[in-house]
């Protein structure tokens, strides 16, 4: 009886395609739909430094969560962004996706804004080991 | 400087004026307004921000900014409906987005103030403005008034006219 929640939760997980939490099919560079290169989209670098290559599903915008692959393809970073007027309006970004469930560390910052996310926001940046940061400085 | 996207636009000086600017570039002065970026984005800005220069001036739009793209888009109707900002005799200009090391070249001839801003970044007032000649000269136009189409924070960005003449150029508080 233990086993059926368990099977449940495996199942549902196994269903959602490339969900951020497929952690398999997030971890190198292109991960699929419904992902697209931010660079396709927008009139970015394709590589950005301290961010990387970003990818992101549109229907999560502005938040994220964007999936930062270093210049070998390996996702290194989860990246969030968050609006400063939104959220001090009242919006709350709950229940994110997250590219791997190994987090080494964490960098949160300002961000004046960018093709994409123009308004004055916050980067949330989950870094999924130790060299990470190093490898998406440039 | 790497020139991986340029074009030379004329405003103000009429399509024949157009057409011959390119056989006169080497004779003609070149100054060079830089948008530049923190590393991590936190500040953005035009370098100079203001900046007095003779007609005919060829202003050079650089992007110095690593993990950011820029345009200068002048304030005026034919560029994204916004309010004119610049001398009535000028046609709308407007760089078009910029990638890191990516320049366009530009060339202002109507005599008056030109203010203008950076599409993603206008949000956070990376704006700047362009005095081309001196009051008095034929066709003068001095600065736009202040509307609603602009914020609060743009026009105390954007420093004043008179200031700009006496110095030539004006950095602003990240430059």
């Amino acid at each position: 009886m233990k086993l059926l929640p368990c099977l449940l939760v495996s199942a549902s997980l196994l269903a959602t395609p490339a969900f951020a939490h497929d952690e398999a099919a997030l971890t190198a560079a292109p991960p699929g739909d419904p992902y697209i290169k931010v660079s396709d989209a927008l009139p970015l670098p394709e590589f950005i430094p301290g961010l990387g290559t970003l990818f992101v599903d549109p229907a999560t915008l502005p938040a994220g969560p964007f999936l930062a692959y270093d210049h070998d393809g390996k996702l290194s970073a989860t990246v969030y962004m968050t609006p400063l007027e939104d959220l001090q309006n009242g919006t709350a970004y709950d229940g994110l996706g997250i590219g791997s469930h190994t987090v080494s560390g964490a960098d949160i910052y300002y961000n004046a804004g960018h093709p994409g996310v123009e308004a004055p926001h916050a980067h949330v940046v989950l870094y999924h080991d130790e060299g990470a940061k190093g490898r998406l400085a440039e | 400087m790497r020139l991986a996207r340029r074009q030379l636009l004329a405003a103000g000086g009429g399509l024949g004026a157009a057409l011959l600017l390119p056989r006169k570039l080497p004779a003609a002065s070149v100054e060079v307004i830089e948008m530049r970026g923190s590393a991590r984005g936190e500040r953005i800005w035009f370098s100079p921000l203001g900046l007095a220069i003779a007609p005919g001036t060829v202003l050079r739009f650089v992007n110095r900014d690593a993990g950011n793209s820029h345009t200068a888009t002048a304030y005026h109707p034919d560029n994204f409906d916004r309010l004119r900002r610049i001398p009535a005799a000028a046609r709308a200009w407007d760089t078009g987005f910029l990638l890191p090391g990516e320049s366009t070249d530009i060339v202002l001839q109507a005599p008056g103030v030109h203010d203008y801003y950076c599409i993603p970044h206008e949000m956070a007032a990376m704006v700047g403005r362009i005095v081309v000649g001196r009051p008095g000269d034929p066709g003068w136009e001095g600065p736009a008034p202040a509307t609603d189409d602009v914020s609060a924070e743009v026009l105390a960005a954007l420093p004043p006219v008179d200031e700009i003449l006496a110095r030539g150029r004006i950095e602003g508080p990240a430059g």
